[in-house]
């Protein structure tokens, strides 16, 4: 017979306890990383019910701050698990790695990449402060001016496109990581780990990869961002 | 949240603001990142080979307020710096220097990891020369 674990629930009479445990206990899951979204929304919905304050609002003091606290770390869990990039972030914070230590390089091939999309952002501000400053004495030089502008934009535009299936694609690799960590938790040598692959031989090497993915991706939706507010810019001006 | 004045003036004003030309000798370059917000610096140091001396220094920083003045500040300060003077600048001082809350020590913290990428960078394209010259293996990485 396992120890008793710490639960959301009472396992005898299903009263919330309201305990603080860890995202995975929250829901009632061992520490597998891939998660398929439609068992997490009925296990929010029906953990939610369960504990819901309205349900407790006679019941005796504890017992409704435990469904109070017992909701608010369901909502989070549900929050923190349902989306993977925050997923993957929660994973290193859970084994008490962080996202930044020993991690300040940026790979040749993305470093190019920012800097090219962040210098095709400059030039489109260049270009529009000379369309806005009306520095072009002839309507035919504005119109042009205008035509360039519009040429960049498409072209930033695209850059976005190309920025938003890079990401896909390291979503893609951060669910591969994902898979790792269950077959080593499910191939563990002292049998399936209720607690992930952490203890798992390889786990530094999966750790190391699952920072790289979760900062690639850091840094290209930075990237995005400066894009969408170089466009919106564009647009407001 | 409010920059100080120091982040400001450097902001507005940036120092050694651009790149070196392509195959310039004596460059080094670091290009570091900081995850946690998805910033990204460059930062390049032009050093005379016959006394490791750092003769300019030039940056590109995509990122916050404080990473730019970072940045910028940390082109002055290595300037006329041997390096390894350089490579001993400490985020701390740069925190000193700028006013910089706590929450924006990671940008810091990037300056100081672009010093030390750019001088390890140009270390590797010395030859035999100067590497032996050193016995300090060059750090690449720093706990953050
Ligand atoms: S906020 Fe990230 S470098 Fe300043």
């Amino acid at each position: 017979m396992q120890a008793q674990e710490p639960r959301t629930l009472c396992t005898t009479c299903g009263a919330p306890l309201g305990a603080a445990i860890d995202c995975f206990a929250t829901l009632g899951w061992p520490r597998r990383l891939a998660i398929d979204r439609a068992a997490l929304e009925r296990t929010y919905h029906e953990l939610g019910r369960r504990m819901h304050p309205d349900r407790f609002v006679a019941a005796a003091p504890a017992l409704r701050d435990a469904s109070l606290r017992g909701t608010a770390r369901l909502t989070q869990a549900y929050r923190t698990l349902g989306d993977p990039v925050s997923r993957g972030l929660y994973w290193l914070e859970l084994h008490g790695r962080k996202l930044a230590d020993n991690n300040k390089e940026v790979s040749p091939a993305l470093a190019e990449m920012v800097f090219a999309v962040q210098e095709q952002l400059d030039d489109l501000r260049t270009v529009r402060s000379v369309a806005r400053g009306g520095e072009a004495e002839t309507p035919a030089g504005a119109a042009e001016t205008a035509a360039i502008e519009a040429e960049m934009r498409t072209e930033v535009e695209e850059r976005r496109e190309e920025l938003r299936g890079a990401i896909d694609a390291a979503g893609r690799e951060l669910e591969a990581n994902f898979a790792d960590w269950d077959k080593a938790a499910a191939e563990s040598p002292d049998g399936p780990h209720e607690a992930g692959g952490a203890s798992a031989p390889g786990a530094d090497a999966r750790f190391a990869e699952l920072k790289a993915i979760l900062s690639k991706i850091a840094y290209l939706r930075t990237l995005i961002r400066d894009i969408d507010r170089a466009l919106e810019t564009a647009q407001a001006a | 949240m409010a920059y100080s004045e120091k982040v400001i003036e450097h902001y507005t004003n940036p120092r050694n603001v651009g790149s070196f030309a392509k195959g310039e000798d004596n460059v080094g370059t670091g290009i570091v990142g900081a995850p946690e917000c998805g910033d990204v610096m460059k930062l390049q140091l032009k050093i005379n080979p016959a006394n490791g001396v750092i003769e300019d220094a030039k940056f590109k920083t995509f990122g916050c307020g404080s990473a730019i003045a970072s940045s910028s500040y940390v082109t002055e300060l290595v300037k006329g710096k041997h390096v390894d003077e350089a490579m001993a600048i400490k985020n701390t001082a740069i925190v000193q220097e700028l006013n910089l809350p706590p929450v924006k020590i990671h940008c810091s913290v990037l300056a100081e990891d672009a010093i030390k990428a750019a001088i390890t960078d140009w270390r590797k394209h010395q030859e035999p020369a100067v590497e032996s010259a050193d016995a300090v293996p060059a750090r690449t990485a720093q706990e953050g």
